[in-house]
């Protein structure tokens, strides 16, 4: 007999056959009779004071039904981290960047809120705009927020140990930098809301979310609504990825234009609005030194980062400290020290967006120890093989390895891709590399201080029939968390999926986090094994006590219920089933006592059953400023090895092949976690080849469309050979953590690294548009020649 | 995205519509597939208050050969229908290439030649292939009708020899002689939903499968204000025998013909580079082509 | 100034009186409720917005409702019989080809127009027919793998 019954297999998700007939409504698909529609108007220019607004010919216009600005709105300022809330939802002295919010209106359809958008008159001053974050740091650069002299959004500077003096005793200290371009999550479901007061002032919010529950908060506080008033329901979301982890200016106005008018009103963005909203990756710049001994044994680190942080600070305080935790593992490290600084400049505001911070610097890192092994003749894979932690370490900065795969994965992917035979063996054009990485499994703290549960859940046992609905916060967003959690659910009260039901990502029914830095798996997955457990827990004793034997006597698994492994006898309880159900034509049958009727009886003897579960982590990390970041129960980790052609004559690149192995705990739902890796190196893939938000040089963005940011299509996508690794986290439910961000970790790095085995070229810039590592190509050609 | 306001017209012959071109002209612009105006219009590029749809015109649509000398391609036939077609594919290949690696499916199944040539990108894809094969375009109007290569065609990024009351009706080829063989290369970020970087189209034709190269034609698109032939590449190569380094030789000549910008999708001195290796590229294949023609 | 306009969408006759401006995809979403096609960019670009039009997948987004005046037009909500699921719906179901479902339903009716022309098509056949269908979620791959076994299921089902 198998471990499991429901988990560890390939079960169908719960919500495909909704998504694959078009039945899933999300956002933009609701309508409620006599909705309004929104627009909103958002400044043209980079930088300016305003002087002067006049919404008055906007109004008159027929169909026009209101308007609203920061006279209407208020002043009350939010953002992500209580300590860093830097933006009011409009504008009302200074615009920041091409796209800061300044009103909006709500009228009878799209094209006459937008056409009265184009009617309210606003005087700027036009001021000095930054667009670089070198620039904006500089004596003398424009200041954007009067508070942070020198556009200095964010500073942080952590060490540990002595790293001066860990590095001087290296045999060898090499040194590395790498810049990334900003990118944009690229959602295939543009941001929309529709929101609707009722009569008694409560709102309810349906909005295309990752975190109802920030949001609810946010939008409490900025309309200043008692907080059990506001209600924020996702409904189906189509993509994330980060950026749809903070209340939206959309999602307020929409809010505000509902309140003023009484009408439900619904607003969603335009994809050119998508990425002048961005909440996405920042431009990062790493400069970072390793200091080694001769035999390869890793010591220290020096790490700087500095973020190009856009307007506004969004998830950035955070983001900014993970370019920094993040390097504190997988691999030994006697002393790391990092210098972390987060700059304003005129532009979208950045933010969290899958790997949050730790993407560019893990590819810089993981390029620095493949120019490192050279220096050193070692193997890139017995390099990290034989630096690599071990489940139970802790690495410098207080992050605990209680769980960690990491050797697996590299042997698995070293074998899987055949590496041994390729490694230096391939002919020129062609390479291969590999990387390692690893992620949080849930951030240990909420962003606000608070002493709140990360997760709670509540399950409801049908009175008759045995079915179980799980009520929870969280976010499905198209990773598989509702099915995750109906297979926990399932697994623990031991019962079938079919007998799970889920209703999720309602802030009425629990609190949620959300669907971000990679937690529901394990934390909400955890709050539903204890209320799944209570629920088992007060059937096994109502049939304990009608049966004569010990609770913990009583298995319950795949709809059946055992007495120390027998049948035992429950004759009368079936008869009187039977009896209270005549004139059914599908009674219980077989040998064993079903689940149906054991539930049933559990009703009978005490009422509804209700389990309620919750989960926090315990408190984590290190005492140090900033320890916080960087927390977690647990950690997933992962390998990759890519190979690589490319075309010498025109720098173009095709990835050929990509193996992974990606170390979840255990994997709830198998055929999940695979799409999970698969999707992060899709995304990996397109931010190394690809991807990269330009602007010009007033601020505005150049290529605002999925024509030209180009995200990976079909062919430009190889398939993946997915390894999936289970090390039994002993923090995670069932052994279970994360999978949806770690996985893209060593994406970049191990097709940099392939790259420069297949061409001699290390490019340390993304992203590697054929032209860079063209002229890359003529510049080693002419160096050699020299 | 919302579409302004526009009126709509849908003539359902030929003579209906130069009738409304004649009075409407410049006020107005003609809907084909609706893949490159309807998106200019959504961003608010182009406004024209009158659109002319000529979906029902009959005889816009048809691939029609004429009796093994050429064919006659009707303005409205799809980018789609262009690289599925046997004839297309089999003596105009340039053509039914480039008509296969425009956009993505969705794309190609709206797209028209007319519209690809009319609206007179300097990346378009359909227009190299045209110029190498020689096409004539017939334009009609209410006043009659005239014919003009299309080599003469374009005259400025998104701007043609085309009078506002003028409709272009078909995109006529003759069968290029025996022996003869060509290709299109395209240079784009990813490998499809790509507008050019650069792209190249050629024709060769060989005396015999062994002999030297009697006719070449190479057109150049995304490099220059318009679409553009590289006749000095074209003269070098006449009466010499075909070999890789003369083909590399030739697109060193072609990178002289151009003048290509730095944009956001890339620098001038790339383009350059990439010139040289697609046109030695897109000659080697003609040259395979050439060698294996049938008649 | 409104026009009438009678087209077949899944099999049924509709009527509707429309501005030039409005695109299919407006008429689809906006007037008959049929939300399963989705707008994600309304450029193209994305393809989410894919139906099939007389039997050829197009951007919704880019035909003007007036232009699809007198065609047969297939949208996701026309595929499953009587509640019984297509074996192209099936596969995605089964294969996990299905994440955040947005980009879903384009990405099945372009595999449908595909597996209408080309009943054993090769991955490479398959990589292109999809390749104006962006996803996000999933990096392709459980998607082409779902479209193969449809392909075998709907092949195995054919009257030979």
């Amino acid at each position: 007999m198998s471990e499991f019954s429901v988990i560890n297999t390939r079960a169908p998700r719960l919500d495909g056959p909704a998504k694959a007939t078009g039945k899933a409504k999300y956002a933009d698909d609701l309508s409620i009779p006599g909705m309004l529609h929104g627009a909103i108007l958002q400044s043209p220019i980079a930088h300016g004071r305003i002087l002067h607004i006049d919404t008055s010919r906007a109004l008159k216009l027929p169909g026009v039904k209101a308007v609203v600005t920061a006279k209407e709105a208020g002043l009350i300022k939010y953002g992500v981290s209580p300590a860093r809330y830097d933006e009011t939802l409009y504008a009302h002295d200074k615009v920041r960047y091409v796209g800061d919010e300044i009103a909006a209106v709500a009228a009878v359809d799209p094209a006459t809120a937008q056409e009265a958008t184009g009617l309210i008159k606003v005087d700027y001053e036009e001021l000095p705009a930054v667009f670089d974050m070198f620039e904006a740091m500089k004596e003398g650069a424009p200041l954007i927020h009067d508070e942070f002299p020198g556009n200095m959004n964010a500073e942080v500077h952590q060490e540990f140990s002595d790293t001066d003096g860990a590095m001087a005793a290296c045999d060898l200290v090499v040194d590395h930098t790498f810049l990334n371009k900003r990118q944009d999550a690229a959602f295939i479901e543009p941001h929309s809301c529709l929101a609707v007061f009722d009569s008694d002032g409560r709102l309810t919010l349906h909005t295309s979310t990752q975190v109802p529950h920030y949001v609810m908060r946010t939008l409490a506080m900025v309309l200043r609504i008692p907080v059990g008033n506001v209600r924020v329901v996702k409904p189906y979301v189509g993509g994330g990825f980060g950026p749809k982890c903070e209340a939206t200016p959309l999602e307020m106005s929409a809010a505000f234009l509902a309140r003023m008018t009484g009408k439900p009103v619904k607003m969603t963005y335009s994809r050119e609005q998508v990425f002048l909203h961005s909440r996405a990756r920042h431009q990062f710049y790493a400069e970072m030194s390793l200091g080694v001994m001769k035999d390869g044994t890793m010591v220290a680190v020096r790490n700087k980062a500095i973020l190009d942080g856009g307007a506004y600070t969004s998830f950035g305080i955070a983001t900014v400290y993970y370019s920094g935790s993040l390097l504190g593992g997988p691999y030994n490290l006697k002393a790391m020290k990092y210098d972390g600084y987060r700059v304003y400049t005129n532009k979208p505001a950045c933010g969290a967006q899958r790997g949050h911070g730790g993407v560019v610097h893990r590819a810089a890192f993981e390029q620095l120890i493949d120019l490192t092994a050279e220096k050193l003749g070692i193997d890139p894979v017995e390099i990290r093989l034989k630096n690599i932690m071990q489940a139970g370490d802790i690495t410098v900065n207080d992050l605990n390895m209680s769980s960690l795969g990491m050797k697996e994965c590299i042997e698995a992917v070293r074998d899987g891709s055949d590496w041994k035979n390729k490694k230096g063996k391939l002919p020129k054009g062609k390479g291969i590399g590999m990387a390692c990485g690893f992620f949080v499994s849930g951030a240990g703290y909420p962003i606000y201080r608070s002493d709140t549960y990360h997760s709670t859940v509540v399950i409801k046992m049908s009175e008759d029939g045995g079915t179980a609905t799980v009520l929870t916060g969280s976010a499905e967003i198209g990773q598989g968390s509702d099915t995750i959690v109906a297979m926990i659910a399932a697994e623990t009260l031991g019962i079938t999926l079919d007998n799970v039901r889920v209703v999720s990502g309602d802030t009425d029914l629990s609190v949620d986090l959300g669907a971000y830095s990679s937690r529901q798996t394990l934390m909400t997955g955890h709050a539903t094994k204890e209320a799944a457990e209570q629920i088992r827990t007060r059937i096994a004793e109502v049939l304990s006590e009608e049966m004569g034997c010990e609770p913990s006597s009583i298995t319950f698994r795949d709809g059946i219920v055992m007495f120390d492994g027998k049948p035992g006898n429950f004759e009368k309880l079936r008869s009187s089933y039977i009896k209270e159900h005549r004139g059914w034509t599908d009674p219980p049958t077989g040998d064993y006592l079903t689940f149906r009727e054991a539930a049933r009886l559990a009703y009978l003897k005490g009422g509804t059953m209700v389990g309620t579960g919750k989960y926090k982590p315990p408190k984590l990390g290190g005492a140090y400023k900033g320890a916080a970041v960087g927390t977690s129960p647990a950690y997933g980790c992962s390998a990759q090895i890519v190979e690589v052609s490319v075309d010498m004559d025109t720098g173009e690149i095709t990835i050929d092949k990509m193996t992974d192995a990606h170390d979840c705990g255990l994997a709830i739902n198998r055929t999940l976690v695979e799409g999970q890796m698969q999707g992060s190196l899709s995304m990996g893939l397109g931010e190394c080849l690809f991807e990269e938000v330009k602007f010009d040089s007033r601020g505005r963005i150049l290529n605002p469309s999925l024509g030209e940011y180009r995200i990976p299509t079909s062919l430009d996508m190889p398939s993946v050979k997915s390894i999936i690794v289970e090390s039994r986290e002993p923090n995670g439910p069932y052994g279970a953590k994360e999978v949806g961000e770690g996985a893209i970790m060593p994406t970049i790095p191990a097709i940099l690294n392939a790259l420069y085995d297949a061409t001699g070229a290390r490019i340390n810039e993304l992203p590697v548009t054929s032209e860079r590592l063209y002229l890359a190509l003529q510049k080693n050609k002419t160096e050699q020649n020299l | 995205m919302l579409l302004p306001k526009f009126h709509y017209h849908e003539p359902s012959t030929l003579e209906e519509a130069l009738q409304l071109l004649s009075e409407l002209g410049g006020n107005a612009k003609v809907l084909a597939g609706g893949t490159d105006l309807l998106v200019r219009m959504k961003q608010k590029i182009d406004m024209p208050s009158h659109v002319i749809s000529i979906a029902r015109i009959p005889g816009l649509s048809s691939i029609t050969p004429r009796n093994g000398h050429g064919v006659s391609i009707g303005s409205a036939v799809t980018a789609a229908a262009l690289a599925k077609d046997e004839l297309m594919r089999d003596r105009f290949a340039p053509l039914a290439l480039a008509a296969g690696r425009l956009g993505a499916p969705m794309i190609r199944n709206r797209a028209t030649i007319g519209g690809n040539l009319v609206n007179g990108r300097p990346a378009a894809d359909l227009s190299p292939p045209c110029m190498v094969l020689g096409a004539t375009l017939k334009l009609k109007s209410l006043s009659g009708e005239r014919e003009v290569s299309v080599n003469d065609f374009f005259r400025g990024p998104g701007d043609v020899f085309i009078e506002p009351n003028e409709l272009l009706v078909s995109i006529n080829l003759q069968t290029p002689p025996p022996w003869s063989g060509g290709s299109y290369t395209k240079l784009g970020a990813r490998k499809t939903l790509e507008i050019s970087m650069v792209n190249v189209a050629t024709l060769i034709t060989l005396q015999s499968p062994d002999g030297p190269i009697v006719e070449a034609r190479i057109a150049l698109g995304a490099v220059a204000p318009t679409p553009v032939r590289a006749f000095a590449a074209e003269e070098f190569l006449i009466g010499r025998n075909p070999s890789e380094e003369l083909f590399r030789q030739a697109g060193e000549i072609g990178v002289g013909m151009c003048s290509p910008i730095t944009d956001h999708r890339g620098t001038m001195e790339y383009r350059c580079m990439m010139i040289e290796v697609l046109t030695r590229r897109s000659l080697v294949e003609a040259l395979v082509q050439a060698r294996s023609w049938k008649s | 100034m409104k026009t009438i306009i009678n087209l077949i969408v899944n099999d049924q006759p509709v009527e509707a009186a429309v501005e030039p401006n409005r695109t299919l995809l407006q008429l689809l979403r906006e007037d008959l409720g049929l939300t399963g096609t989705k707008h994600g960019c309304g450029l193209g670009d994305c393809g989410a917005c894919t139906i099939i039009m007389d039997g050829q997948p197009v951007n919704s987004c880019l035909v003007l409702a007036v232009q699809a005046n007198g065609r047969e037009v297939l949208t996701i909500e026309g595929l499953a019989d009587n509640g019984k699921l297509h074996p192209i719906q099936q596969a995605f179901v089964d294969n996990g080809a299905i994440q955040c479902g947005f980009c879903t339903p384009g990405m099945i009716l372009s595999a449908k127009a595909l597996l209408d022309e080309n009943p054993r098509p090769t991955e490479n056949e398959i990589r292109t027919a999809i390749s104006g269908n962006l996803c996000r979620c999933t990096g392709y791959q459980k998607i082409v793998e779902a479209v193969q076994e449809a392909a075998k299921s709907i092949d195995g089902t054919e009257v030979s």
